[in-house]
């Protein structure tokens, strides 16, 4: 039995997971490519106009696994309990893959806590619909939970180790499925390096501490992701000296949530950069370049007035 | 003999070169119109330039280059310093206007706000992926009108009452213009409506959110357009300093970056005969199909760029293959 997982949305929170139960139960999987020209351009044919730039892309990568593998995974992902809801996009996808591809066969599991489907159920019933029994679904699950747990502390943990260099400190505050898409934030990060910068990723920071902070930017947000994201702003406030909002066009939440952020936390430089399917690469190298030249002269006058401070002394 | 240093800001609708001398000095400008062709345009600024210094007085230490075509320019001139158009825009204005917090920036295609505090930029922004409050809004209607650009800050000065145009967006300008034409608005009232509409639309754009302190001063091709500056002092209630090489500020910016870089190599400006060219092609080595520009001086591959992987990584060969 061969799984396939697009490379997409929400592969970047749940690889571990994912990888970890299908192999428990002894299925072969295969992920599809980094992202690509090809698979942007049959993402773009196979969506509607309107549909943001990650969800094309999403479509692309489930295209690329269509005749590849017995099932592609697509959860159907609606809320994680009271006000902790996501895009309508992660409940739609099943239906949309499902409508647009007619040879395709999905798997899928749903994660609606509200309405009482919570992971763990939607994970024994693809267990069972692959034919295991209740209780190998279930360790298999708990293996795969406790490895993605592990895999997600320890990348927090290498991350909160290289808070402490001494290079300028970006917090790329994105989604995931942004920020590692190697078509969309992968360059940007790339960039950010060659100019000297260190990215740090909100994503990887601890998210029930992250949802914690949230709350003082917003108590009434109800999107999860965006709420893990900018409790991580709150977290780092002092050890990163700016911040890049990172955006798909046209994103329903972030419009809304970059807005709530510019305006809740003045504390360091920020800059919103919108990503669209058109790819104006140069453009985007200049705002990113100007963006880190305002902070390495904010970085410079303050060891200006630190050196002044110092000398000070020496003459007392 | 004496040092000099050059700036060249191409930009998507002007090139503009500079030469200054020890203190920041201009010793030497020029202001040509792109017209598509960047490597043209550069002939033949430096060409213009040339003709106004003298050569056994002065010798170019270093080279800088801004705006949207500076990587392909600054490959071209070997330039010492590629600098983008914030930074440049920003030290080229600080030394003209040491005290300035605002700086308002208006280009062919872009639009810029710059915000200083204490004589460093703290903060920025550029339009997005639109063109409304940006000098080519302008020159498309005026083409409209029948009028030359240059000509629309004197005639909107004239209005009494200037017509109030729905300016979100260039489209809905247009349609919003020819019926106000149609109902019988006067020409310069038109005009001076458009003018109003650059403005409003580039604060609400450009300079949204920005805390907006005097001293302002503006900038780019569009401050050379009074009806414009006018519009400005009515919506802030400020004085708009628009210094006489407004147009000049990221050519100068650049060429102090440069300077301050203090690579001191001598340069030639011997380019004319020197056969520029690029070429592009698609990689076709893997499903990202890459687009990969390479520039070659005199059938020299001196550049390239585009390309995301060294799978693509261009060579000599390229040339003959593509």
């Amino acid at each position: 039995m061969v799984i396939g997982l697009p490379k997409a949305m929400l592969y970047y929170r749940y690889k571990v997971l994912w990888e970890t139960f299908f192999k428990e139960l002894g299925c072969e999987i295969i992920t599809s490519a980094d992202t690509n020209r090809k698979i942007l351009e049959d993402g773009i044919k196979y969506s509607i106009d309107e549909s943001c730039l990650p969800s094309k892309i999403f479509m692309g990568h489930v295209y690329s696994l269509i005749g590849k593998c017995d099932y592609i995974l697509i959860p159907q992902v609606v809320s994680y309990g009271y006000d902790n809801d996501v895009c309508v996009k992660f409940n739609a996808f099943y239906d949309i893959a499902n409508n647009t591809f007619e040879n395709i066969n999905i798997l899928d599991y749903s994660i609606n806590v509200m309405e009482g489907e919570k992971e763990q159920k939607g994970f024994i019933k693809m267990g069972k619909r692959l034919g295991k029994s209740y209780f190998h679904s279930l360790i298999a699950y708990k293996k795969a939970k406790k490895a993605q747990a592990l895999s997600d502390q320890l990348k927090s943990q290498l991350q909160a180790d290289v808070l402490e260099s001494n290079q300028m400190k970006l917090l790329i505050v994105s989604h995931p499925y942004i920020t590692y898409d190697r078509l969309i934030g992968y360059p940007i990060t790339e960039y950010i390096k060659k100019l000297g910068g260190l990215p740090i990723y909100a994503d990887l920071i601890n998210k029930k501490e992250s949802l914690q902070r949230s709350k003082e930017i917003s108590d009434s947000l109800y999107w999860i992701y965006n709420k893990e994201l900018i409790g991580a702003i709150k977290l780092l406030e002092d050890k990163i000296d700016g911040i890049i909002l990172l955006t798909a066009f046209p994103c329903g939440p972030d419009s809304l949530v970059n807005e709530l952020i510019i305006r809740k936390s003045k504390k360091l430089p920020t800059i919103n950069i919108i990503v669209d399917e058109l790819q104006g690469e140069a453009g985007l190298q200049t705002r990113i370049e100007s963006f880190m030249d305002i902070i390495q002269e904010r970085l410079n006058q303050q060891e200006r007035l630190n050196q002044k401070e110092i000398n000070k002394k020496r003459i007392v | 003999m004496q040092t000099a240093y050059l700036g060249v800001d191409i930009g998507s609708i002007s090139t503009k070169g500079i030469i200054i001398d020890e203190n920041n000095k201009i010793i030497a400008d020029k202001y040509i119109w792109t017209e598509g062709n960047p490597i043209n345009a550069v002939k033949q600024i430096i060409h213009d330039l040339r003709q106004q210094i003298n050569e056994k007085e002065f010798k170019i230490a270093s080279v800088g280059t801004t705006g949207s075509a500076r990587k392909l320019v600054g490959a071209m001139l070997g330039a010492d310093v590629v600098k983008n158009e914030i930074t440049a825009h920003a030290i080229g204005t600080l030394s003209v206007f040491p005290e300035v917090r605002t700086i308002f920036e208006i280009g062919g295609q872009d639009s810029k706000i710059i915000i200083i505090d204490n004589g460093i930029v703290v903060d920025y922004a550029m339009n997005t992926i639109c063109a409304a409050g940006t000098g080519s809004f302008l020159s498309s209607q005026a083409k409209r009108l029948g009028l030359d650009v240059t000509e629309f800050g004197e005639i909107a000065l004239t209005s009494q009452n200037p017509s109030k145009l729905a300016a979100r967006c260039t489209v809905f300008a247009e349609s919003d213009m020819v019926h106000k034409a149609q109902i019988g608005h006067k020409k310069e009232d038109i005009i001076a409506g458009l003018c109003m509409a650059v403005v409003s639309n580039y604060l609400n754009n450009v300079g949204k959110g920005k805390m907006i302190k005097p001293p302002i001063v503006f900038q780019g091709g569009v401050s050379k357009n009074v009806g414009v500056i006018k519009a400005f002092e009515q919506v802030t209630n400020e004085k708009i300093y628009v210094d006489a090489n407004s147009h000049l500020m990221g050519a100068l910016g650049v060429a102090i970056l440069s300077k301050r870089a203090k690579k001191d190599k001598p340069f030639n400006l011997n380019i004319s005969d020197i056969n520029y060219q690029t070429i592009g092609y698609e990689c076709n080595k893997c499903p990202n199909n890459c687009e990969i520009i390479c520039f070659y001086k005199d059938d020299e591959l001196i550049d390239s760029w585009g390309n995301r992987c060294a799978n693509g990584e261009p060579t000599e060969r390229t040339l003959k293959n593509a």
